[in-house]
């Protein structure tokens, strides 16, 4: 079981997972799955702002669940060791600098998935999905963003 | 509601798991996607779209209706606009930086990952200032409050009850 979980499935079975995920929020509530709005929901509910968390808010805690479940199943993780590039970059004394960029980074991510009304899985992926032209745009966008930066911060570090 | 609840917790759980085994959690993964070095994301995304498009869209044409609310299928979508470029931008660049969004960075800290909280600490931080900008009344109201109007100033000749002038 361990094997099979920590190597990577053929892309097809994870993409046709997620999409079956959409259909069916679909098709039991008429819902969208989109993880920024949960943790919105979550955000509004610990300040007083809503009363309840409402189906967006159970959704976050299913996907904290899942990944979980992965968790003791694997018996192992696949975030990797270290943090990605971060603390590959800064490293002794400067990886003091890398919680200071992932949460500036986190603060990018949900002002703007806010902004823009959904990140990738309520965009990217169910909003893709029904074919709304205001997610394909913002999609779009962020894809290429990231990309872009990405390419950038490559060659300046 | 509370089967409503517990559908939404399933589906989230596929969700969770679903990216947890396709190392979508992998900061280096994701470089290798937004480095164009590795496909296997993007292929990923699209088949998520094309079976979600496909399914919707045959719920939609056989006049299904929802299994636990029993409402007819259906959906409505909104047309582009600034916010969506802008608000793009902005998810760009954190995306970028962290090499995460949100759904990873929730399976992450599920995982165990230290790293995954501050990203997390930021994503709500992050919330909560839209939050609170669009609590604020916009500039024009503002304005308006500090500087009423010489018609309003005329007419308020009567104090509410309670006003301490």
């Amino acid at each position: 079981m361990s094997e099979l979980l920590l190597s990577r499935p053929p892309w097809y079975v994870v993409g046709a997972i997620l999409g079956l995920v959409v259909v069916a929020a679909i098709a039991t509530l008429n819902a969208r799955v989109g993880v920024t709005g949960g943790c919105s929901a979550w955000v509004e509910r610990l300040t007083g702002r809503a009363a309840g968390l409402g189906v967006p808010g159970w959704l976050v805690l299913g996907v904290l669940a899942g990944a979980v479940l992965f968790r003791v199943l694997a018996g192992g993780d696949t975030v990797g060791d270290g943090y990605g590039w971060l603390t590959r970059t800064f490293t002794g004394s400067a990886e003091a600098v890398v919680p200071l960029v992932l949460f500036g980074g986190g603060v990018l991510i949900g002002y703007g998935a806010k902004t823009a009304g959904g990140c990738t899985s309520g965009h990217g992926i169910c909003g893709t999905a029904l074919g709304s032209r205001a997610s394909l745009v913002a999609t779009g966008t962020f894809m290429v963003t990231a990309v872009a930066a990405t390419f950038v911060l490559g060659w300046v570090l | 509601m509370t089967r409503g609840r517990l559908t939404a917790l399933v589906l989230g759980a596929a969700f969770g798991f679903a990216i947890s085994w396709g190392q979508f959690t992998d900061p280096d993964r994701i470089r290798a996607m937004l480095r164009l070095e590795d496909l296997y994301l993007y292929l990923m995304m699209a088949t998520a779209v094309v079976v979600g498009f496909a399914g919707t869209r045959l719920l939609r044409r056989a006049g299904a209706r929802t299994l636990l609310t029993g409402e007819p299928v259906a959906w409505s979508v909104g047309a582009p606009g600034r916010r969506h470029v802008a608000g793009g931008v902005l998810f760009g660049l954190g995306w970028a930086l962290t090499d995460a969004c949100p759904a990873p960075i929730l399976a992450q800290v599920a995982q165990g990952s230290a790293w995954g909280l501050c990203t997390l600490g930021g994503v709500v931080a992050g919330i909560w200032l839209y939050l609170r900008r669009q609590e604020r009344p916009a500039p024009g109201l503002a304005r308006q409050r500090r500087w009423p109007a010489t018609s309003q100033v005329q007419s308020s000749t009567t104090l509410p009850s309670g006003s301490s002038t």
